[in-house]
């Protein structure tokens, strides 16, 4: 017989009293777990993408850059226009370092000459092409050939000898990126060669020709000099080059972010009345308890327990079914989150990856606290109360 | 050993009356004695028993225990000396449901430096083998009857090898039989260990010669005698 056993005892064997409890500690660390797991998840992927796409600025039509976000995050295709000439404007300036076209395509909804209805297809350009060739070298250790494409993470074959059909043209799939957690993951890459190919062979094999406009392309990626200042290349360029929009990086997928945060206010909001709703029902059960256990607890302190180690058993047990109850829900939420990774994305509308690991033990940490301190809290003044009590007193019915 | 001096203890009630349990009561617990407290419902008996325990403060007057006012120790001190000095019987079960005999009869060695705890599980195996109960080592308390349970915490009372064994109306809810054997256990206890009994009941059966019978009414000593 020893304290921790008492403990154990004490906890398990009101199952409905301990149930409650346990159920208000889950909603207290699940909760807050959950939502800033998931906003972390969006920050992470979008931090992702941001350093895959490794630019400083981001130049798109003018008015296009919520599309290019969304085709960039949730892999919904829209493709939007620019004059190639744009390009040459801004390599002449002398604090670009180095730029890169892309053009964005999707492939045919529902048609059999397509392998994946309206696929995003980024199409690059592998003499300036700085977003795809680290991993290109480090993978490959080559250029991708005529007709081979690299995928995102959930492009993938049932058989890997098999090819991908697209307008047509098979193309066969050499690698496949790490996961973001954004529509980048079901997209398929390819260069402007092999595009071209694909759009001539479509005339005869697609049931729709795929046109590549070659005066034309969808974006720019742009490397900046080192020590030159974003913001005033960015407004140069505005300045100079009509008819687009200039994106600087760190405020790349800024309608996202807004999004996170407003998302984050509303379930702040609900979090707080769970907050409150919870530690008064645990606050009750444990006046309830208190109550209930007077006569015991006079009984220990006749034994010889001191008030504060009757306070500390009753703080325990607190402790102890709060700590039981937010590691059940905070291990829920990670299963979840783990099983239902792609689901996050596609049902919420919203990128997700999982946080860095540190950040993630601090945010179970952090679970964990809230969980416990506000359990501890709400057990507090019960506690306290009979535990300053008289041993006789308590004793009496 | 045991001196209340004057002690009076008012409850406060819910209303503005409160309650006078005892009047400036005085009296005098021997090392050695056999002390029976006796009296009708609502004269101070049990007042008087958790007063000498230390289990409650008089409104006024002191509660000594070898010379030491009880009530100018610190918690920590009092309820150590409760742990060692004193052992409990009280008129409720008062087993913890969630623990076994063994456990409960072990359940006093945790909150002091007293028994190590294999010492404690000998000791409380000893004692529960004294009272009948070895057999009833992994057993619940709800698994025993009124009489049994009440063997297991006169067993647990003595786990500390306590000086003073404070009993509250022990056998109020046991048939007679049962009510003869818990008496004869309290009596070899006092005569073999030379425990001190304090215990209120309304027994016949007490037959420790020497032993010290007050009688209280309306919260004072109405009588005091030996058998």
């Amino acid at each position: 017989m020893n304290v921790p056993r008492l403990i154990h005892r004490n906890v398990t064997r009101n199952p409905f009293r301990s149930g409650v409890v346990f159920s208000c500690a889950f909603l207290l660390a699940a909760l807050p777990f959950a939502v800033t797991f998931i906003t972390e998840g969006g920050r992470a992927s979008l931090q992702r993408v941001l350093g895959r796409l490794g630019a400083d600025l981001l130049i798109v039509p003018e008015g296009a850059e919520v599309k290019v976000e969304t085709a960039l995050l949730m892999g919904k295709p829209a493709p939007v226009w620019m004059p190639r000439e744009n390009l040459d404007k801004i390599a002449r300036m002398p604090e670009v370092a180095r730029l890169s076209p892309q053009v964005h395509l999707a492939t045919l909804a529902g048609a059999s000459c397509c392998s994946a209805s309206e696929m995003f297809i980024v199409v690059y350009e592998p003499d300036t092409d700085f977003t795809l060739r680290p991993w290109l070298d480090q993978h490959l250790g080559r250029e991708l050939g005529p007709g081979e494409v690299i995928g995102g993470s959930q492009v993938f074959l049932p058989n890997p000898k098999a090819n991908i059909l697209v307008y047509g043209s098979p193309v066969s799939l050499k690698g496949n990126l790490a996961r973001s957690g954004t529509g980048l993951d079901q997209t398929l890459f390819m260069t402007s060669e092999t595009a071209r190919e694909v759009a001539r062979m479509s005339k005869t094999r697609a049931e729709q020709e795929l046109v590549v406009p070659t005066n034309q392309i969808s974006a720019i990626l742009v490397k900046l000099q080192p020590g030159t200042l974003p913001e005033r290349v960015a407004a140069r360029i505005a300045r100079e080059v009509s008819g687009v929009t200039v994106i600087q990086s760190p405020a790349l997928f800024q309608a996202t972010r807004r999004e996170l945060t407003g998302l984050m206010r509303i379930i702040f909001v609900i979090l707080t009345l769970v907050w409150l709703l919870s530690v008064t029902v645990a606050g009750l059960i444990f006046s309830l308890a208190a109550h209930e256990r007077r006569r015991e607890l006079g009984v220990l302190r006749a034994l010889g327990s001191s008030r504060a180690f009757v306070f500390r058993l009753l703080l325990a047990e607190a402790a102890a079914l709060a700590f039981a109850g937010a590691a059940g829900g905070i291990a829920l939420c990670l299963t979840l989150a783990f099983c239902f990774q792609e689901a996050i994305v596609f049902l919420l509308k919203i990128p997700f990856l999982f946080p860095p690991p540190l950040l993630l033990a601090a945010l179970v940490l952090g679970g964990l606290l809230v969980a416990l301190l506000s359990v501890v809290l709400a057990a507090l003044v019960p506690i306290w109360r009979i535990s300053r009590m008289e041993p006789a007193q308590a004793m009496r019915e | 050993m045991i001196h209340l001096k004057q002690v009076t203890k008012v409850y406060p009630s819910d209303g503005a009356n409160s309650v006078t349990a005892l009047r400036e009561l005085t009296l005098v617990v021997q090392r050695g004695d056999f002390v029976v407290i006796k009296g009708r419902s609502g004269s101070g008996k049990t007042t008087a028993l958790n007063l000498m325990a230390g289990l409650t403060r008089p409104t006024s007057g002191l509660v000594e225990l070898e010379g030491v006012d009880l009530w100018s120790l610190p918690d920590r001190q009092q309820s150590a000396m409760r742990n060692y000095r004193m052992g409990f019987v009280f008129q409720f079960p008062s087993l913890l449901p969630s623990l076994t005999v063994l456990e409960n009869v072990i359940l006093p060695t945790i909150f002091g430096p007293g028994l190590a705890p294999g010492e404690a599980a000998a000791q409380a195996k000893n004692l529960l083998a004294t009272v009948g109960l070895e057999d009833k080592l992994t057993a619940f308390p709800r698994q025993l009857s009124a009489g049994q349970q009440q063997r297991v915490v006169i067993a647990r009372s003595l786990i500390n090898q306590p000086e003073i064994l404070m009993a509250d109306e022990p056998t109020s809810n046991l048939d007679e039989q049962t009510e003869r054997e818990i008496i004869a256990i309290l009596e070899k206890v006092h005569r073999l260990q030379g425990v001190t009994v304090v215990m209120v009941t309304h027994t016949p059966y007490i037959s420790t010669p020497g032993a010290l019978i007050l009688e209280l009414a309306e919260g004072r000593l109405a009588k005091q005698s030996r058998i």
